[in-house]
């Protein structure tokens, strides 16, 4: 459980860029979130929003969008993992296994892949009123 | 009033990875072979530190950094073996990051060390995404914790450099076949080294202890 300290830094961060744009107020706070990143993107909005209180960004809504795994193959291949389908799986295994386990197959020849992106966590933007 | 929008692109886990990178050059200036090792509570990973301490120190130079919500607990058991080491508190947090781990550096005469040994705070699954700047990702687990421990956190075993299965002399005990566990990790990541090691063993904590002599030498440009 981090997020804790992963909603102090989004909160300093942009706190920091509201303050430069003279901003009076924060509305909204965009962020993208790398599914195999370990950061919960409900957990990190209640501490966010606990965290705003008494600061220009009181109330803003954390819209967190999930960005899918990219991966980087020795075969050349460079793009998106493989949807993970629970119809394919012989058992009945967990969703989130199948598309971790999914994450690290090359789609086009099988092989165990590089992660390329799918951990990162970005603050896109910041909508504030001046 | 009016709205704007404003474009930051800020990557919250970029800044723990440049500080990280900072770290990594700041050891290698100086030859320190690091190894950074994560593992499960109770998985044994002060035990397999204090023993490569025992059987490493009167030929190297160790450092140690040990992290825990209450780090000195640890800490007082690599002092006892006389090697430098530094405790770095996490507080609440659950992991170390690169910030606590360049304080602890400046607490370390890196010009008088070979080998540091950084032990990460007990978790599957936060030190995975905070890199410290070390030259060695080491996971370890024990059969205790289930032959299904490798499959519920695949990315702290997906990007490890080194994988031990401990404890392995109670497998039978807990009803664990450590040859699943360690299908497993090489089906997440097929090139990995994975040891099968128990502290009652010597023979098996020497392939341990020999991948951190392997690190130390390569580092030093020593090995042929």
């Amino acid at each position: 459980m981090h997020e804790y300290s992963i909603a102090c830094e989004i909160l300093d961060q942009v706190l920091k860029t509201a303050k430069l744009h003279e901003a009076k107020e924060i509305k909204s706070v965009t962020l993208e979130l790398g599914q195999l990143a370990h950061t919960n993107p409900d957990q990190l909005a209640f501490c966010f929003d606990v965290l705003a209180k008494e600061s220009l960004a009181e109330g803003a809504e954390l819209k967190v969008e999930m960005k899918a795994p990219t991966i980087e193959c020795d075969c050349g291949y460079s793009g998106p993992v493989k949807k993970p389908s629970a119809a394919c799986a012989e058992e009945k295994l967990q969703s989130e296994l199948l598309e971790y386990i999914s994450a690290l197959a090359c789609p086009k020849c099988g092989k165990n892949a590089r992660i390329a992106g799918g951990r990162e966590l970005l603050i896109k933007t910041i909508d504030i009123e001046i | 009033m009016l709205m704007h929008v404003i474009h930051m692109g800020h990557d919250v886990f970029k800044a723990n990875d440049k500080l990280a990178e900072k770290n990594r050059k700041n050891l290698e200036k100086h030859g320190v072979f690091s190894i950074n090792v994560m593992g499960a509570i109770g998985s044994g990973k002060t035990t397999l530190i204090e023993e490569a301490v025992k059987a490493l120190k009167d030929r190297y130079r160790i450092a140690v950094i040990a992290g825990d919500v209450i780090a000195e607990m640890d800490a007082s058991r690599f002092r006892k073996l006389g090697v430098p080491t530094v405790p770095a508190n996490t507080g609440k947090e659950c992991h170390l990051d690169a910030k606590l781990v360049e304080k602890a550096l400046s607490e370390i005469d890196l010009e008088k060390t070979d080998l540091l040994i950084i032990e990460n705070v007990g978790n599957l699954i936060c030190p995975v995404d905070f890199k410290l700047g070390e030259g060695l990702r080491v996971v370890a687990v024990s059969v205790s914790e289930g032959d299904d421990i490798i499959l519920k956190h695949p990315m702290i075993f997906k990007t490890a450099e080194l994988a031990l299965i401990n404890k392995v002399d109670i497998a039978k005990a807990v009803d664990v076949d450590p040859e699943t566990m360690k299908q497993d990790i090489l089906s997440l990541n097929p090139t990995v080294p994975v040891l099968l090691t128990s502290k009652h063993d010597n023979e098996s904590l020497k392939t341990w202890i020999e991948q951190l002599e392997n690190g130390i030498k390569a580092l030093k440009g020593l090995q042929k």
